[in-house]
This record gives structure tokens, sequence and C-alpha cells, in this order.
């Protein structure tokens, strides 16, 4: 006789509120007690790329972009959210499998709670930063109320790319050396530190394809332009975040019963 | 009804003979496939058809050799791994002693650390709040509450494992090997707390090699060879059993044993 093994209920994530708050404070704590500095690392990488970047285009190659120091710093940080923040989840089933096999966690609390612990860096960051972008010559208008709104639907990007990929390095652990090639090619295939007006137009749609791109417009159409983004603007990536995340947690889903055997 | 149901539980894995573990690897054997070589695996049933209960409040002890399946099948339990085939069933909360001290990091200090595992293991958050003095007390190591968890030795770091451990309110209790940590004194605290728990009508199942420590504890127990009940029920019978297997197949078990690693 052949049974299969009865649906296991896994609980809500409310349910599991607690453990994914307390390993995000983990997380988080951990991140920036390392070091004497801590979290003004944080803001000096950005800061010190902005510098390096400004010297090169803006003085020596005269790239002509108005308020190029703001320009870059309003696509470095949701750049930074974008690639520590996935290429920290990589690891976070495979380096965890003592979680992973002496307990049962619902294993995707592992990667979203590292990705909630990059997410409330990133807004510390920019919280951090507003009053130097200001001093910049930024002006904070009303449109700014959209922001959190681009933040989120970043977030979701971040957190579909990361399940795919956390569940996918369990089964091939050099996910993680492939995702840091592909996310150097996407900081030039994203548009930091030029004008996405430059690409070609028959290169145009495949170029808009990549997520981050949509993220760093809106979010320079707010601080930069003060234009507001229209629902169309936010409704693409917000529909590419909804795919990846579609398509990430089943990736995700489909692994995860081998999980505890490969960690 | 009974508290564990496990009827007719079949637990496959599969060893490749050469292990692909990353994308390259993959590449490459998949290239030379169409030269005619092709990646092998040998599958290995570490469980085979185990059926047992435990009644509510009842303790089982689980024995064998290494390799037996013993952990597997506690794996199973505590829903970590799934079986191939099989049904389970398991009416209540569990807490999964499998290893102590999960999630403790060693930057974090000792009463943060308490939080974490505590958490992990499913402790509620007020009533963390409000035990986490007696937690660091009855570690003994009230001195070194802010320190970090480093500066412990590591026996240390498993007394406070253990002390948040047993504070769960869960009703079944799987442990895995070590329950008994620490110097002489503390195992002594231990081995109480447990007596504590079978008391207070909880269920154990308990996986060890410690004779004494499964006569001691537990009413029932199965004794497992290569993913098989070799024999179940009253404890005494079981150890007897498996002691008098133990000393007349040792020599063709140590070799079955190389067998199936092989």
């Amino acid at each position: 006789m052949v049974y299969m093994s009865t649906k296991l209920r896994e609980g809500s994530m409310f349910e599991h509120r607690d453990v994914i708050w307390i390993l995000v404070k983990k997380d988080f704590k951990i991140r920036y007690r390392h070091s004497a500095l801590g979290f003004i690392w944080s803001l000096l990488n950005p800061l010190s790329t902005m510098t390096i970047l400004t010297v090169v285009f803006s003085l020596l190659l005269k790239s002509g972009i108005q308020n190029f120091p703001i320009f870059l710093l309003t696509a470095l940080l949701p750049w930074r959210f974008f690639s520590i923040g996935t290429m920290q989840a990589t690891g976070s089933i495979a380096a965890n499998p003592s979680l992973v096999k002496k307990i049962y966690l619902p294993r995707y609390v592992l990667v979203l709670t590292n990705n909630l612990a990059s997410f409330i860096s990133f807004l510390m960051e920019f919280i951090a930063l507003l009053p130097i972008m200001m001093a910049l010559g930024m002006t904070l208008t009303p449109h700014i109320i959209l922001l959190p709104a681009v933040m989120i639907i970043e977030f979701l990007m971040v957190l579909g790319i990361s399940l795919g990929l956390a569940a996918l390095s369990v089964f091939y652990r050099d996910f993680y050396q492939i995702w840091e090639i592909v996310l150097q090619l996407g900081f030039f295939l994203s548009p930091i530190f030029y004008d996405p007006n430059i690409i070609p137009e028959r290169y145009r749609f495949y170029y808009s394809l990549n997520p981050v791109t949509r993220i760093i417009e809106s979010t320079r159409e707010i601080l930069l332009y003060n234009a507001l983004p229209t629902a169309f603007d936010l409704a693409t990536p917000l529909l590419i975040a909804v795919l990846l995340l579609a398509v990430g947690y089943t990736i995700f889903r489909r692994l995860e019963p081998r999980f505890a055997e490969e960690t | 009804m009974n508290i564990i149901e496990v009827e007719d539980l079949w637990k496959k894995f599969k060893i490749p003979h050469e292990r692909k573990n990353t994308v390259l690897d993959t590449i490459a054997s998949t290239l030379s496939l169409f030269g005619g070589r092709r990646s092998t695996f040998e599958e290995f049933w570490a469980l085979k058809n185990v059926t047992f209960d435990v009644a509510k409040g009842g303790s089982i002890g689980i024995i064998g050799e290494n390799g037996s399946g013993k952990t597997t099948l506690l794996r199973i339990i505590a829903r970590v791994m799934r079986p191939d085939q099989g049904r389970i069933s398991v009416n209540g909360r569990i807490a999964p002693m499998l290893e102590l001290g999960l999630g403790f990091h060693p930057e974090l200090t000792v009463k943060e650390n308490v939080v974490v595992f505590g958490t992990i293991m499913g402790l509620k958050r007020e009533k963390l709040r409000k035990q986490i003095e007696s937690i660091v007390e009855f570690a003994e190591l009230k001195r070194f509450e802010d320190a970090p968890l480093n500066t412990l030795s590591s026996g240390m770091q498993m007394r406070l494992a253990f002390s948040v451990a047993v504070e769960t309110d869960a009703e079944i209790i799987l442990v895995d090997e070590a329950l008994a940590v620490g110097d002489m004194e503390f195992q002594r605290k231990c081995l109480d707390r447990f007596k504590e728990f079978k008391k207070q009508g909880r269920t154990i199942v308990l996986v060890s090699h410690d004779m004494n420590l499964v006569t001691e504890f537990c009413d029932n127990a199965l004794f497992l060879s290569r993913g098989e009940i070799v024999a179940s029920g009253n404890t005494r019978e079981v150890i007897k059993e498996y002691i008098r297997r133990v000393e007349s197949q040792s020599v063709s078990l140590l070799t079955s044993d190389q067998a199936t690693i092989a």
C-alpha cells in the first residue's frame, strides 16, 4: 500500500512574525557590530563611489548631466540595495544548514529576513544621505510620498530574485559567483552614471527589461525631476516585480523539499 | 488517538557517484554525456516500512547502530525531511532538540542569543522576556549575560542552549543524543528537567546510544537496523535484543555497514 505523506501545515507569515522579526534584528546587528564605524561604512561606500564617478564623468569626461552627484546618488542607493540584497540572500539557505536540517522553519523565512535586513539598511542610508543630497541642491517636493511605493516594488523584485538564487545555490554552489558577474554587468546596463536616452532606439525595449532601470528612473523622477511618475511608470516595474516573485517562488517551492538533504 | 502515528514510512536517499555541486561541473558532465557517459547514482533506503505509534505522554527510545536511520526518522517527525512514502501524523507542538543553540551567533551577547535561539525554538516573546533572567541563571552564566557568546567556553555555550531549550512548552520533545551537557552537576540538572517533562505528561522521543539513559527515560523502545525495525516494545526487552544482536553479529554488522557506505 502506498500513501503519500500528509501535507504538512506550514503556518502563516503572521504566525512566524516573532521569528522573522528576531532574525531580522540579529542579521542587522551582525552587519554593523563587526566594525567600529559600523553604519558609517554604509554611507561612505555610496559617497565615495559618487565622488569617483563625479570626478571621472562630470569633470574629466564632461558628460554634461545636470546635478550629477544627485543624479548618481538617486541611482546608487537603489542599486546598492538591489545588488547587496540579492547577493547576501543567495547564501541564506546554503549557509545555514542547521536551521534547515535541525528544525522546521518555513525556509522562505531565511531569505525574507535577510532581504528585510538589507531593506532596512537601504532605508537608513537613504534617510542619512537625504541632507547631503539636499545640500547638493536637491529640493524636496510632496512627490516624495510616492517614493515608498517605488522602494516596496524594488523590495519585491529583490525578494523574487533572492528566492530563486537562494534555492538554486543550495544545489549549485557557484551561483553566487555567477550572480556576482551578472551584477557587474548590470551596473553598466543600468542608467546609473549615464542618461538612458543615449541607448539607441532599437535596443531600448531590451534595455528597459532590466528591472533596476525602471526603479532608478522612477526614483529620479520623484527626487530629481520633481515629476510625478505616471501610473504606467509604476505599473511596469510592479508587473516585473510580481513576475520575478512568481518565478522565484516557484523555483523555491520546487527545490525546497530537498534542501535538508543537500545543505 | 496517538500523539505520533507513523505508518509504512519509507525514505530514500540518492548517493551520486560523483558529486556535482557547481553549474560548471554540471555543464561539463552534460557535455560529456553526449559522448555516452552518464552520471550515475545509487539509491539507498534510509528507512524501510517503519510503523509505530507513540501514545500521548509516552516516551520512546530509538536505538540502533550508526547509519541505521535513527536521525532520519527523527528528522521526518520534526518535519525537516519528507518521506518518500508512508503516512505520519503528529498531533501536537514539537520541540525539536536535534541540535542545541540553533542560530547562536558568536558576536551577539549571551542574552541576545537566548532571545534568538528561544524564538527559533518557538518560545513566545513575552515568555522569553519574563524568563530571560531565570534562563541565564539556570545556565549559571549570570556574570556573562552581556558578554559576547564567543567569550564563553563551548561547554558554557551548550549549557546556555540547553537552558533555553528546556523552557519549551511543546507537548512533544524530540532529542538527538545529547540530553545531558556540561559538568556532572549540570548534567544532573538536565536529567531532572527531563524527569519533570515526563511527570508533566509530555511525550519524549529520544535517540541515543546510551542504553542506561534509554532504560531510565523510555517506556518503549524501537530498534532500527539498516532502516528497518528489528524489535519494538518494552524498553528492556528491546535493549536485550539489541545487545544480543550486537554481540553475535558485531563482525557482520560492521561489514554490512561498510557495504552501505561504499
